[in-house]
């Protein structure tokens, strides 16, 4: 009872104190605006909004059937996304796949219509890096895609030939117009390709099909900024400890019946419910004002809040524990601030820094909290996909509450 | 509380690192009475309460308030002791009322009687106008009374309070000494301390005078008195002190003892009649002027320089 009485307490005065909506919710509201806004405009069309691999496309047989239903086929993958270029762009293509611009340049040769459809061998050039995951993924792609063109027209060479044999055709023009139709029915009929590769690109989305998944700039803005505040915020929470440390309210507490575990719960308490609250409202804007689907998994993000609650409560205790002064705990929650949100991809994808430092990232709580989180509004992945950060969490959450009560001193 | 004793040291002790704040202390207070631990400043006052408030362990010795054992029964310790710090220990941002609030709930009060006791304290205290006010806004005199109320609430029988009138204005003091007055006159039994002799004077049944960490002597204001004799109290005021003077007047028949502070000087003297002369008559010889002289009645102030040979504001 008396937990939740010190608990009460500091609430009271946390709302009372101005900063804290400044740090609670007004700060990371416009840093999850302004990050979402460089992580990406909104505007439909955007190249963060197509997370396909783009690959160059030179048509040097423009007007032939095949390669126009070609590039068509190319369109409309998944995996791969066509930019056309034009003949002085080719020749600069290997230089823009080493620049990571182009996954591939794909070069459809002069004839290809005319070759492909009399059965004669020609194929397509394609220049890319097979080195790189990218590069092959789009490889696969790019075989998906032929693999279907000559398959449609395999079998309108196999329904014309048919029609022939059983009632045969009013001259070539007619038999050109047959087998245009059979392909075309024929293209048209791979309505689900037998192969499909997902691709997740480091920046961004993954494959269209996670369920209810909807990618924008504020898909890293809003989780980044929940995770770095729960940090910031707790700068009110952790002030009131020290304040009551040197204006000597600790020791009185003392004096009276409460024990020790009651006055160190009920402080961790008011610091959970306080970050508790703050990633509720917060969600809820990412939800409803930035359009970030946390709640298709609500389940998996009521844990993974509890757990970073958690986590950032354990923290608070142990600023509280460290700092002597005020400025100290600016200090202290400012250094932890930069340290947890910059390194553990509260700010920008790890990935997008490269392996080396993804895992060096994930040495941090914050790290975890971003996954846990993105795993569900960017990933598209189930319930299951929590479990791990929020357990890490847990861990680190007990580490940070062992050291703050190693360091935590009344007087 | 079993015979009649609320608290009871028995030679406590505490030593921080080097220092050896409070050398075996051993007293009793009875149950009823407000008891006064007298002395300048670091005797060991604040010390001694945080062993008696279960803050500190003692190094040694034990104690017990309301029969119960600060060593053993801490907790019970607690709930029948009301304590007020040295230092206003309050929440600043919260008004007087939600202080008030906050302390009674961390003595088990709730709901109704909580109300109830937190308007009797705010009354007893006479801040009841003010209730609604932060702390942080109220002069140094309300904010010592808040601190007072913080420890009234749950009714303890036993009230330890820690210099609660340093450093506030004249009509404060008047109302938190009235207010001692009162509670001890309900059966509340106190122990205070301070290092003003009039408070403990006026307030107190026993005074036990303390320096460097030791009880020097204990007893009722008249008992502490008779120590002195029938001697006479001196201050004068020098115009430039003189050390040669200084050491001629310690050697004046019927001067007891002297202390000296940049020219005040205290002297406690056999008979004034007979010492004054030779005093103004010396000082007049090596050219120093006296400038002031009082003759006082012996007090608390000139026990502590009987016993010390310093006097109490010197060892400020
Ligand atoms: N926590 C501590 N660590 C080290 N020394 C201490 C500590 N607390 C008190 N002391 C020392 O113990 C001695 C007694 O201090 P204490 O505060 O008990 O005196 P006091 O009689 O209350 O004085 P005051 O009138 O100034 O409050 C002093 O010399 C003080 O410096
Ligand atoms: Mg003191």
């Amino acid at each position: 009872m008396r937990i939740l009485d010190i608990a009460a307490k500091d609430i009271q005065q946390i709302l009372r104190d101005w900063k804290s909506a400044l740090f609670l919710l007004i700060m990371p509201v416009l840093f999850t605006i302004f990050f979402g806004l460089v992580f990406g405009p909104v505007t439909s069309g955007d190249r963060q909004r197509d997370p396909r691999l783009p690959i160059g496309l030179i048509n040097q047989d423009p007007g032939g059937q095949l390669s126009d239903s070609l590039e068509e086929l190319i369109g409309q993958s998944a995996v791969i996304r066509p930019i056309r270029l034009g003949q002085e762009a080719a020749e600069r293509a290997v230089d823009r796949i080493e620049q990571g611009d182009l996954v591939a340049v794909v070069r459809i040769p002069v004839g290809y219509s005319q070759a492909v459809s009399a059965g004669q061998p020609i194929s397509l050039e394609v220049i890319t890096n097979q080195q790189t995951p990218s590069g092959r993924t789009a490889l696969i792609a790019l075989d998906t895609v032929t693999g279907r063109l000559f398959g449609a027209v395999e079998s309108a060479h196999i329904s014309v030939e048919a029609y022939q044999s059983r009632i045969g055709f009013d001259g070539d023009a007619a038999r050109q117009t047959a087998f245009q139709e059979a392909f075309q029915r024929a293209v048209l009929a791979w309505g689900s390709p037998p192969l499909t590769v997902q691709v997740e690109q480091a920046t961004g989305t993954p494959a269209p099909g996670g369920r209810g998944v909807i990618s924008n700039g504020f898909t890293q803005s809003s989780a980044g900024m929940i995770v770095q505040f729960s940090v910031f915020g707790l700068i009110t929470s952790a002030m009131l400890l020290v304040l009551e440390r040197k204006n000597r309210c600790l020791q009185r507490l003392l004096t009276t019946p409460i024990s020790r575990a009651e006055v160190i719960g009920g402080h961790l308490l008011a610091m959970f419910l306080v970050v508790f609250v703050q990633e509720a409202l917060l969600i809820f804007l990412g939800q409803f004002a930035f359009g970030v689907n946390y709640l298709r998994e609500p389940l998996a993000i009521l844990i993974m809040m509890l757990a970073l609650a958690f986590w950032a409560a354990c923290l608070g205790l142990l600023i509280g524990a460290l700092a002597r002064k005020e400025d100290q705990v600016i200090v202290l929650c400012l250094g932890a601030m930069f340290f947890f949100s910059a390194l553990g991809g509260a700010w920008f994808p790890l990935d997008v820094a490269g392996k080396a430092f993804s895992s060096i990232g994930h040495v941090l709580p914050s790290a975890w909290a971003m996954d846990g989180f993105q795993n569900i509004i960017l990933r598209g992945m189930g319930f299951g996909s929590v479990l791990l950060p929020a357990g890490l969490l847990l861990v680190y959450a007990l580490a940070f509450f062992g050291l703050a009560l190693w360091r935590f001193s009344f007087e | 509380m079993p015979d009649g004793v609320a608290i009871r040291a028995q030679d406590l002790q505490k030593q921080f690192r080097a220092v050896s704040a409070v050398r075996g202390v051993s007293f009793e207070v009875r149950a009823g009475e407000i008891f006064s631990l007298l002395g300048p400043n670091g005797a060991g006052k604040s010390t001694t309460i945080a062993m008696l408030s279960c803050l500190l362990q003692p190094t040694q010795g034990d104690a017990s308030v309301c029969g119960h054992s600060i060593r053993q029964s801490p907790q019970r310790v607690k709930a029948c002791l009301g304590v007020v710090p040295q230092d206003i220990a309050l929440y600043l941002d919260l008004s007087a009322r939600e202080n008030l609030e906050f302390w009674g709930k961390m003595y088990g009060l709730r709901g109704a009687t909580l109300r109830q006791r937190v308007a009797e304290v705010l009354a007893i205290i006479g801040l009841t106008e003010r209730q609604k006010d932060k702390v942080g806004t109220f002069s140094g005199g309300m904010q010592r009374r808040v601190n007072i109320g913080a420890a009234l609430l749950h009714r303890p029988d036993v009230i330890i309070m820690d210099e609660p009138t340093v450093g506030i204005d004249p009509q404060s003091r008047r109302h938190i000494l009235d207010n001692v007055k009162e509670l001890n006159r309900q059966g509340m039994t106190v122990l205070y301390t301070t290092h003003y002799m009039e408070e403990a004077q006026e307030l107190s049944h026993q005074i036990a005078i303390m320096d460097q960490g030791k009880i020097i002597v204990c007893g009722t204001h008249a008992e502490l008195i008779r120590l002195v004799g029938e001697r006479t109290r001196l201050d004068l005021t020098l115009h430039s002190e003189d050390d040669a003077l200084v050491a001629c007047w310690r050697s004046i028949a019927g001067v007891h003892s002297l202390s000296a502070d940049h020219g005040r000087l205290t002297l406690l003297v056999d008979d004034s009649n007979l010492v004054l002369p030779r005093l103004f008559e010396t000082a007049a010889q090596v050219g120093v002027r006296i400038t002031s002289v009082t003759i006082e009645e012996p007090n608390l102030e000139a026990v502590f320089l009987h016993l010390t040979g310093k006097a109490l504001r010197d060892a400020l």
